[in-house]
């Protein structure tokens, strides 16, 4: 499962005073879009569990971590890296108008997303209360609370929002307890995964519409669809 | 009396709810470093993961409220009796009950499962030493039963078990609280190295008192296991250290 080692090579401040890493890395132990990679610092006595760490932007010869918190390493700090785990975000070609709505505390990990879809000519908005790091111009920038006016607008829709807020998704996007949304989702779910996937342990579950679901293994990125919310 | 003794080469197992409900089917350990598998807690019927926040971490360690989900007893033996028949090491299933009578059920459907060479059976911390005895004589038949005890309460039970027909204890994870909001607060099992001076210290009490057992809490290094080792544990069970990094602190 332990893949290889990476290493912390810069430090930045992120939006929202968030500090980012960058992590240089294999290739192949970059993970994609909504993926995550379990992360220990290799000398560590302190850490007791791993902490998995999620793509802000994949450049150069590794990429820039979304923000955690704590920050628990510093540049130089040897990592050793498990390979990318889970189901990330996997956008239909043909996309026209993609709403982005990051609801927990960073637009981190929706924002490989906005460079993928930026090149292209379809419509972006990102629908966020956190602070806003630099964008390209095309990306519109919309308040949280305005998702709920904006439904019709998307022909897809991509949030990240944290486990445990999850009993709010509703009342955020303006729905009754039947009613669904008009267009096709994804949601990146986070939370704690002790186990990634070794135990099937439980502490990541999620209701599904059939059965319960791990985020560790079924997710973190989910079809709105089949899971209760 | 039960058809096999218990030994167990290398004199290292993971603890149940660790690595799944059976072995194989990860990439991550060489099977040849482990004396056993102990599967993820099983119980007559399915359980769902616990409500609310299951997972809290603090300095040493972290909390863990799973409700040990599983698919039920019949459903487990569908979908791994199969992996158990062809695993690379002696499989433990490990039982969860509610009732003695359940106990029974389990174990005498699975003395016929190729592959199960050992069951043990969780207590909950609230039982009595009256309801240790008649769960673990309930468990008993032709596989040796080893009880897993709540490492604070081993000291006062073990004995029960063995009177009872156990062939060893192991201990689970000690139970705390940690607050998970301003008023609200998880109870749950507690793993880390911070548990492994308290573990140690019930391990020497359990072979003071002749009890048969197999050391665990907060293992993290080859040096703890000698120390269990040492201090009369028969063999000892890893927990979240095989999460951290596969034990290989322990393994190397």
């Amino acid at each position: 499962m332990w893949q290889g080692t990476g290493r912390v090579s810069e430090i930045r401040l992120g939006s929202g005073g968030k500090t980012e890493l960058y992590i240089t890395c294999p290739a192949n132990l970059v993970p994609r879009a909504g993926q995550f990679v379990m992360a220990l610092a290799a000398d560590s006595l302190d850490e007791v569990i791993r902490t998995p760490i999620f793509t802000a932007e994949q450049t150069g010869r590794g990429f820039w971590a979304a923000p955690l918190n704590p920050v628990k390493w510093s540049p130089g700090t040897v990592l050793d890296l498990a390979r990318p785990m889970g189901h990330g975000f996997e956008l239909p070609s043909g996309i026209e108008r993609l709403g982005l709505a990051a609801v927990g505390d960073t637009l981190a990990r929706l924002m490989p997303l906005v460079h993928q879809v930026a090149p292209t000519r379809a419509a972006l908005t990102l629908f966020s209360d956190l602070a806003i790091p630099a964008l390209p111009a095309m990306v519109e920038i919309s308040p949280l609370a305005w998702l709920k006016e904006s439904l019709d607008w998307p022909d897809m829709l991509v949030l990240d929002i944290p486990l445990e807020r999850l009993p709010e998704l509703r009342s955020l996007l303006g729905l009754h307890d039947r009613s669904w949304l008009p267009c096709p989702a994804q949601v990146l779910l986070t939370t704690f995964m002790p186990c990634a996937g070794m135990a099937g342990c439980g502490a990541c579950a999620v209701a599904g519409r059939r059965g319960w679901k791990l985020v560790c293994e079924d997710g973190p990125v989910f079809d709105l669809r089949t899971i209760r919310w | 009396m039960p058809k096999y003794d218990l030994s167990f080469t290398p004199p290292i197992m993971n603890a149940a709810g660790i690595l799944g409900f059976a072995p194989g089917n990860r990439d991550m350990l060489d099977w040849s470093e482990l004396g056993a598998f102990v599967t993820n807690p099983v119980s007559i019927g399915p359980r769902t993961p616990a409500r609310g926040k299951r997972f809290i971490p603090y300095p040493g360690g972290f909390l863990l409220h799973s409700g040990y989900p599983n698919p039920g007893f019949t459903q487990v033996l569908r979908r791994y009796a199969g992996r158990w028949k062809r695993s690379p090491v002696a499989v433990i299933v490990h039982l969860l009950a509610q009732a003695a009578g359940e106990l029974e059920t389990m174990a005498h459907r699975l003395e016929v499962v190729e592959g199960v060479q050992a069951l043990e059976i969780g207590v909950s911390s609230e039982a009595s030493a009256t309801m240790v005895g008649e769960f673990t004589q309930a468990a008993v038949g032709e596989l040796p039963v080893i009880v897993r005890l709540p490492l604070e309460c081993a000291p006062k039970l073990a004995m029960c078990a063995i009177q009872a027909g156990a062939v060893a204890i192991s201990l689970a994870p000690p139970r705390g609280l940690m607050p998970a909001g301003e008023e609200e607060f998880v109870q749950g099992r507690l793993y880390g190295p911070s548990i492994f001076p308290n573990a140690l210290m019930v391990i020497r009490a359990l072979k003071q008192q002749g009890a048969p057992v197999i050391g665990a809490g907060g293992i993290y290094s080859r040096e703890q296991v000698n120390a269990m080792l040492i201090a009369g544990a028969m063999a000892v069970q890893l927990d979240s250290a095989l999460w951290r990094d596969s034990g290989s602190k322990i393994f190397q």
